[in-house]
């Protein structure tokens, strides 16, 4: 199955020490509250940053009960503070 | 209508307010947003601005066309700023031209205070012992209601390194 890639932006990229992670999902993962829970399995120093992140999929925000995005590419954008 | 949002390069405020345009319209209002050299209590070098550009680009256009049909003006311009920027840059200019003063400061106070809350960018500041911090902001889930209760909203997610 294809890995479902996360893109990680600000914080989540110093937590993390990189700007993607990329998780080998199984047949069991539908939603992209399925892959954030894996991806929390897998890289326990994010899990705690992930409730508030929103998710992108292109230029559109997704929901955690959404099924994953066909190109298996996810954002998580952590809190934002622009101006 | 496509006029950058985002700009990599020093922005310049002139060119924003359409001078030579919108006859009708008797009053400009004008926010620039700069950098300061302190941020609770710490002393500020410099700072990174960093986007999700595709959704930030998205969600600026957004407040520009909300904002003037909300306020009935004709002209709203946003330019945020990103990459390296020192003490006195400009970080964002909002340019708002109406027929009148009270809805020119009305609409570029809410464009401004819109983009802060909702476009993916990021406000990392350097400080004097060669560490940084991510600014605490605002986040833009709109599905967080269904899972997590009020409090999640408050965390701090800075840290510092």
């Amino acid at each position: 199955m294809k890995p479902i890639v996360f893109e990680l932006f600000a914080n989540l990229e110093r937590l993390a020490g990189t700007k993607e992670c990329r998780i080998d999902a199984d047949g069991g993962v539908a939603t992209i509250g399925d892959a954030l829970g894996l991806l929390a399995q897998a890289h326990p120093e994010l899990a705690g940053s992930l409730e508030r992140c929103a998710c992108v999929s292109g230029d559109t925000i997704v929901r955690r009960a959404d099924p994953v995005p066909a190109d298996g590419r996810i954002a998580l954008l952590p809190p934002v503070a622009g101006g | 209508m496509n006029r950058i949002v985002l700009s990599h390069e020093p922005v310049a405020v002139e060119p924003l307010l359409e001078l030579d345009a919108h006859p009708e319209c008797g009053g400009l209002a004008l926010f620039v947003g700069t950098v300061r050299d302190h941020h609770e209590g710490r002393s500020v070098r410099h700072l990174k601005y960093t986007a999700h550009e595709p959704l930030a680009t998205k969600v600026i256009r957004e407040v520009e066309r909300t904002t003037r049909e909300r306020y009935g003006v004709p002209y709203v311009r946003i330019v945020h700023r990103l990459g390296d920027l020192s003490i006195g840059d400009i970080a964002i200019v909002c340019v708002v031209r109406a027929p009148h003063r009270a809805e020119a400061f009305e609409a570029c106070r809410h464009a401004v205070d819109a983009v802060k809350h909702g476009a993916p960018i990021w406000k990392e500041e350097f400080y004097a012992d060669g560490s940084s911090v991510f600014v605490e902001g605002c986040c833009i889930r709109d599905d967080l209601d269904e899972h997590a209760t009020a409090s999640h909203r408050h965390h701090s997610h800075a840290s510092h390194g």
